[in-house]
């Protein structure tokens, strides 16, 4: 999203290219003409506005993952959380997730992991503030635990690069932009109470208080639900998978069991940014050759004791019976 | 696994942006504590008696992995106590401590008060829960779904998640409890 945000200054945004910065919208509201000495600023006032692309308060992802979550929640069916077989289910996806997310660079953060009820496609996803999703039919796919584990590693690894709070941060930026060329030909996207906040945060390190901006709060949680559509790009997803292979060596789950999840996914059709998934295989087996050290330096890798144990029975059974739960493989390399 | 050489290593992890990676570090070097409960042994083993509990972000001295179990380190912990930890409970980077410390990213607080107080838990934050509720029907049902899987989550505490790693036979890097106990620590114990 970086290189978004580059390409919309390079241009200089000419039509949007309206200070950020001290504006009272109120004043600009079906005042265009008024408006036009603010409009020949250019790119001077794009550079204000990316004043908004900081690293955002706990509280602020808090806010935007919780509201991201919810519609992750509501397009999967909800969570598969009714019975007392699916809230055990839950615990032992919860319990393989935040062993994973403890050895993760962000280990302060309380992590939640959620089954949907999805039966259809096989899908993992995550929200920032430490929300990771996983659809049933992932469940019901998966062989072992270090399987399960990789999926929730690899959305772990988006969590803690922050991938979505780029998207989110673009959507800050041109909201800002947007807002403002808007309001100066009498089309307003947000009202000028939100406006200004975002107007103030420029003043104030950039971040905002969403839990107290409710329109803010809907309005960015939809743009960035909208970018998250089209999927990360190669560069993000490759990042994700090698930090989610630092996790699994890091809790002792043999990384050959993240190459069998990759190989059982479907290319994502509906995300045109995602890469295929021979590609990540190929980097990723690249990857793991490069992961040894020399004798006289700590060694932050293991590469002996690796396993991948046995789904959990009978925690997985409301998803597979015990008789078909997977066999367990003590793979040491 | 194919060995390469350092520099090839560090200039391929150094390109992939990734952190934790790319410092190497060698004997009386600095190491950062990964994981909440993390057990300083007497010796190289998870079945040693504790001699001090570290939490996450607290920072040790490398002294060299022992000669016959590789996988444990000895290090020297804050106030210079030593012992023996495992290999993964270890980090070079370390790792963003976000909740305890101030919005300028100064004032750190103590992390064994941290992991003590409880400050971590969660809830769906008020301003999402009224977002889910605005829209209502599916939304506000997710709501509900995500308010109460938080709550069950409180329950899952470091001890059950370090009983599952010792029967799955993982690697026993979250420690079930941020005290020493005052008998041999249990690295074995059952199911959940």
């Amino acid at each position: 999203m970086g290189s978004r945000l580059k390409m919309l200054a390079m241009l200089g945004v000419g039509t949007l290219a309206v200070s950020c910065r001290g504006v009272d919208f109120n004043t600009l509201v079906n005042k265009g003409a008024s408006a036009a000495p603010q409009l020949a600023k250019g790119a001077v006032e794009v550079v204000e506005c990316k004043k908004l692309d900081v690293e955002p308060t706990v509280a602020e992802e808090y806010a935007l993952g919780g509201a991201l979550a919810i519609h992750f929640v509501q397009r999967g069916g909800g969570l598969m959380f009714s019975t007392a077989e699916e809230k055990k289910l839950h615990d032992y996806v919860n319990i393989v997730g935040k062993n994973l997310a403890a050895q993760s660079l962000r280990p302060t953060l309380n992590w939640t992991f959620g089954v949907l009820n999805d039966t259809e496609q096989f899908n993992a996803l995550s929200a920032p503030g430490g929300y990771v999703l996983v659809t049933r039919r992932l469940l019901m796919e998966v062989d072992n635990e270090g399987q399960l584990a990789g999926a929730l590693a690899h959305e772990i690894a988006h969590g803690v690069l922050k991938h979505a709070i780029r998207q989110y941060n673009a959507q800050k930026v041109d909201a800002c932009q947007t807002a403002q060329g808007a309001k100066a030909v009498g089309k307003a996207v947000l009202s000028a109470l939100s406006a200004n906040t975002l107007l103030a945060a420029l003043e104030t390190g950039g971040t905002l208080d969403l839990d107290n901006e409710p329109e803010l709060l809907a309005y960015l949680t939809e743009k960035t639900l909208a970018a998250f559509d089209e999927g990360n790009g190669p560069k993000l997803e490759f990042e994700a998978d090698r930090m989610a292979v630092q996790l699994m060596l890091s809790a002792g789950y043999d990384p050959a069991a993240y190459l069998g999840l990759i190989s059982k996914m479907t290319d994502v059709k509906n995300q045109k940014n995602h890469p295929k998934k021979q590609e990540r295989r190929d980097k990723l087996v690249a990857y793991l050759d490069t992961l040894k050290g020399t004798a006289d330096e700590f060694p932050e890798v293991a590469t002996e004791g690796l396993r991948s144990p046995k789904l959990k029975q009978p925690d997985y059974a409301v998803i597979r019976p015990a008789s078909s739960s997977g066999v367990a493989k003590d793979s040491v390399k | 696994m194919r060995m390469r050489t350092r520099a090839a290593v560090t200039a391929a992890v150094l390109a992939l942006g990734l952190p934790g990676m790319a410092a190497a570090v060698r004997v009386n070097d600095p190491l950062y504590v990964k994981a909440k409960n993390t057990r300083v042994q007497q010796g190289p083993s998870s079945t040693a008696d504790t001699v001090v509990i570290l939490q996450p972000g607290e920072k040790v001295t490398w002294k060299g992995a022992d000669p016959k179990n590789k996988q444990w380190h000895q290090v020297e912990a804050p106030g210079g106590k030593k012992g023996f930890v495992f290999q993964t409970n270890l980090s070079t980077t370390q790792p963003n401590m976000e909740l305890v410390t101030d919005k300028d990213g100064t004032r750190q607080l103590d992390p064994k008060k941290f992991v003590a107080s409880g400050a971590a838990v969660k809830a769906l934050s008020p301003g999402a829960e009224a977002y889910g509720k605005g829209k209502k029907g599916d939304y506000e049902k997710a709501v509900a779904d995500i308010k109460a899987l938080e709550k069950r989550n409180e329950q899952l505490t470091p001890e059950r998640i370090a009983a599952h790693v010792a029967e799955a036979g993982l690697f026993p890097v979250v420690g079930p409890s941020d005290k020493v106990a005052s008998k041999k620590s249990s690295g074995k114990k059952g199911g959940n």
